[in-house]
């Protein structure tokens, strides 16, 4: 029988089943899964019932072996966070969002040199060396007959006795501040019932680097369904802006570099300014094999032009001139780093072999994947892939999975060039005694990786999955196929841990439509400005609910001090502890994204958990007038955090309620698991200094969160009201200090527009307190001095403890819409806009600009 | 050289495209094939973590369809 007609019977059936009320769950999973099949064989990042998902990331790097150095930095992670919605627009036509952040800071490799070049061990401080930053400047090295490095009884003197040859390698570790990368894109879809078609794009933003991409594809079943076949274009246009290392102004560069040409220098830095573009484009072929197996096979090929160097890595050239012979017999030379130099093309072809087995007795899924890379570039690849999906009983899966990659290295790659000739005085070099290309990035190397990870979900009745994930990745030269691989030195590790929560509107809406009528969940009364917390509780034991709550707020007005624009004069001489005040906020920004999970144990008691990720950027501007700063920090791009904030545990009791009045009190527990440790990178000899107190992205102290709230409601109006605080637990964190307590009161009316829209208005009066203590270690404006005994720059208003906290006045305006029927009935998104009307700030601070909350929540 | 690497694979697709038409598995008995952990990547969210990683530490990185990713310089 043709899928063309089985389709619409089946859903038929399914909805008349779903109507009785009387359908078995499972059994509904698996003819909603059944129906699905043609996209099961497509295009599954799509495919699928209206969904939204969450997931949390996180991503942690090993140390690296430095020999007889020690880095003082962390090795690199990454959090991430991912959004994800699928909506049936219509019964053909899909729309799919994703919404990708990342923030990534800590320690990697620059570039690659001997070890005898002492690349992480620069500063020596009270005869300590503390690898602090890295060398890449030019320095003396001595070198054998044979070219190859040579130990010194004393290192930094090249005049001392030669001990022999030391071929070691090492990694030159760099340290990043925290940047933060924003990605969002879409696809539509259109099915028809054996072919469908997409179309889509997006972009991703981060402070050097723009993306912008879009792709079309499509896919045709015939044979019965049996076999189906895609294909797909996307292009990719990629803009590089990379502000160069200021402590890596000493690259050389030849004559005739096309790099230098992409350079554009101002006062203060250099800029490098470049594009790249991608075409690529795939064909797969789907085949069911067997009712237990299918096998998918897919070619693809990209071509690639433009800058496809990494601005950021350098490499280590050892300049020995043949004449320079020393009296010893062995050559004097000099190490010098260039920024890499790739071909401006590359071709890139893929070859990608899936097969899935279910196996009957365990019901499980095997996945066998086998990936064959190639490149004119050089590089070979192969990639491994095994995983083992075993479903469980009572809705747990757990799934182990297992990978192998290696690859050979590119063609210009070496982790150290040696060129014979003197490294010239005025740092030019002739290109012609050059290779074309050079790069000793060590993702170019030969290696070999092995990782394996665990996957564990639950899938509860309602529609809603938990997923918890740990994978333990190894990156090895020895592990490369075939052997030759790169020397152990560049060996490293990493892990990535992460959760997700996946919800499933359809599955929601099903048992949503066979309970409403006695619950009427969606319906209940009226729900307070999407600003506002705990204001409700859910109805009965066992009712679960669902959100996310999303906030940003900015600073960038004028420069306040208590409730009236700051001269920078005063700012200069008052704003700041002890010391001038060398410069101020031009604005601060927040986003913070939270999930919602509430339960309920009792029909009284309510409890919440609230997991939190928070970015934050600023940029400053100098104050005018200010006596100069000891050590002018140069704030070019800004700085940015991101990351997991601290976490909220709540309980929500009713301790009122009659008809149209309730009261609720709720206490809670801010858990610190925002990090307050974070660091801005050592450059200009700052230091290793403590980013801003308001850029930290949590309070380090364990937090006491009340809330009373009284709501009310009559006919199509609503109206409340809600005393809240945060009382710090502690006197200071683990970084020297705490933020103020902080104490609020708000009250609000609102109206029902119409049957799914309401509207609110709110008034909001906020006070907190300064900072107290000070940061336990260097920052900027404590008076301490670099490790070289250049003093510390005197910082920012927002480097003192009393420019935080105050009294502020706000008014919002709200909107409210909820889904009054259909397959997304219950679903709620709300939003609110707050308006500063008064700001009464402690010290000196940026003027609030406003904030927006923006609020989606299901009840089930 | 090239060749040789590409063999195994084009062999694998010859005998895939072999499988072709001389099979028949009925609507009514693809119900294994349609379960969640048969599909094709049967978890969506945590693949799209993983390859972000691999995409960055590894060379073969590029060759998937361009869906951004960023610059992946650190």
């Amino acid at each position: 029988m043709p899928c063309r007609h089985f389709m619409p019977v089946g859903k038929t059936l399914l909805k008349r089943q779903l109507n009785k009320r009387s359908a078995n769950l499972s059994l509904h999973a698996l003819m909603a899964a059944a129906l699905l099949l043609p996209g099961l064989i497509a295009l599954p990042a799509y495919a699928g019932d209206d969904e939204v998902s969450f997931q949390y990331g996180h991503y942690q790097e090993g140390k690296r072996q430095l020999f007889n150095a020690k880095s003082q930095f962390n090795p690199i992670e990454v959090d991430t966070l991912q959004g994800n919605a699928n909506i049936k627009l219509s019964e053909r036509i899909k729309f799919a969002f994703n919404y990708t952040q990342d923030t990534w800071s800590g320690a990697t490799p620059i570039t690659t040199a001997p070890v005898v070049r002492q690349g992480n061990r620069l500063r020596v401080d009270n005869d300590i060396h503390s690898g602090a930053s890295p060398l890449i400047g030019a320095s003396a090295g001595i070198f054998d007959k044979h070219f190859n490095p040579v130990s010194l009884s004393d290192p930094a003197n090249p005049d001392s006795t030669v001990i022999g040859s030391d071929t070691r390698l090492v990694h030159t570790l760099s340290y990043a501040s925290p940047e933060t990368r924003k990605q969002s894109d879409f696809k539509i879809s259109y099915d028809w019932d054996t072919a469908a078609v997409h179309i889509g794009g997006g972009l991703s933003i981060e402070n050097d680097y723009e993306s912008r991409f879009g792709n079309v594809g499509g896919r045709w079943d015939f044979n019965q369904k049996l076999t189906s076949v895609s294909a797909s274009v996307s292009y990719t246009n990629s803009h590089t802006q990379a502000l160069l290392d200021h402590d890596a102004q000493t690259y050389y560069s030849s004559n005739n570099s096309q790099l230098d040409k992409l350079i554009h220098s101002d006062v203060d830095a250099n800029v490098l300014i470049a594009n790249k573009t991608d075409w690529s484009t795939h064909l797969g072929l789907t085949q069911i094999i067997n009712k237990n197996a299918l096998v998918n096979f897919n070619v693809g090929y990209t071509y690639s032009s433009g800058f496809m160097e990494n601005p950021y890595k350098a490499v280590t050239f050892a300049f020995v001139d043949p004449s320079a012979v020393r009296p010893d017999g062995n050559y004097n030379g000099t190490y010098a780093v260039l920024r890499e130099q790739r071909p401006d093309e590359r071709n890139q072809w893929t070859e990608n072999l899936r097969y899935v087995q279910h196996i009957d007795g365990l019901d499980a899924a095997v996945h066998v994947d086998y990936r064959f890379f190639h490149d004119d570039w050089g590089i070979n690849a192969h990639t491994f892939d095994v995983d083992w999906v075993q479903p469980l009983s009572n809705g747990w899966t757990i799934t182990p999975k297992f990978r192998y990659y290696s690859q050979s290295a590119a063609d210009f790659y070496q982790p150290l060039f040696l060129t014979q000739q003197r490294l010239p005085d005025n740092g030019r070099l002739d290109a012609s005694t050059l290779p074309s290309n050079y790069a000793s990035d060590h993702r170019l190397s030969a290696y070999g990786t092995l990782s394996g990870g665990i996957t564990l979900s639950k899938q509860f009745a309602k529609g809603v999955n938990f997923e918890v994930g740990f994978e333990y990745y190894s990156h090895a030269g020895a592990l490369k196929l075939g052997g030759g691989g790169e020397g152990s030195y560049a060996d490293f590790n990493y892990y990535v841990a992460n959760a997700a929560m996946k919800v499933n509107l359809d599955a929601l809406a099903s048992t949503h439509s066979e309970h409403s009528h006695h619950t009427g969940h969606s319906t209940h009364g009226a729900h307070a400005p999407a600003g506002i917390m705990f204001d409700h509780i859910l109805h009965k034991a066992g009712d679960v609910m669902v959100g996310y709550r999303y906030m940003y707020a900015n600073q960038a007005g004028a420069s306040l001090h208590g409730d009236s624009v700051a001269r920078d004069l005063d700012i200069a001489s008052l704003g700041c502890k002890n010391h001038p005040c060398a410069s101020t906020p031009t604005y601060m920004t927040m986003h913070m994204h939270m999930l919602d999970l509430m339960v309920a144990p009792t029909d009284w008691l309510t409890l919440m958990l609230m997991p939190q990720f928070v970015d934050m950027s600023m940029n400053m501007r100098e104050v005018t007038g200010a006596d100069e700063d000891p050590n002018p920090h140069q704030h070019s791009g800004g700085h940015s955090t991101g990351g997991i904030g601290d976490t909220g545990l709540y309980a929500i009791g009713k301790l009122f309620a009659s008809k149209g009045h309730r009261i609720n009190l709720s206490l809670g527990i801010s858990v610190p698991t925002g990090d307050v440790g974070i660091k801005l990178r050592d450059a200009h000899k700052l230091g290793d200094v403590f980013i801003h107190y308001g850029m930290q992205l949590g309070s380090g102290t364990w937090d006491f969160k009340p809330a009373l709230t009284y709501t009310g409601e009559a006919d199509k109006w609503s109206w409340g009201a809600q005393l809240s605080g945060t009382k710090r637990l502690a006197s200071k964190n683990t970084s020297g200090f705490a933020f103020g307590d902080l104490f609020q009161a708000t009250a609000w009316g609102g109206y029902q527009l119409n049957s799914w829209l309401a509207a609110s208005l709110r008034g909001v009066y906020s006070v907190q307190g300064t900072v107290k203590g000070e940061f336990n270690g260097a920052h900027l404006g404590d008076g301490g001095e670099s490790f070289d005994g250049t003093p510390r720059s005197w910082g920012g208003t927002e480097d003192a403890t009393a420019n935080y906290g105050g009294r502020f006045w706000d008014v919002g305006f709200g909107v409210s819409a909820s889904v009054p029927s259909g397959d997304l009935q219950g679903n709620r998104l709300s939003f609110e806009w707050l308006q500063p009307v008064h700001d009464d700030v402690n010290g000196y601070q940026v003027e609030r600009d406003g904030a927006l909350s923006a609020n989606w929540s299901y009840m089930f | 050289m090239k060749m040789r690497h590409h063999l195994p694979v084009l062999l694998l697709c010859i005998s895939c495209f072999g499988i072709l038409g001389c099979t028949s598995v009925q609507p009514w008995e693809r119900g294994n094939l349609a379960k969640p952990h048969m599909a094709l990547d049967a978890s969506v969210l945590h693949s799209s973590l993983s390859q972000h990683n691999y995409n960055s530490r590894e060379g073969a990185a590029g060759g998937n369809s361009a869906e951004g990713g960023g610059c992946g310089c650190y």
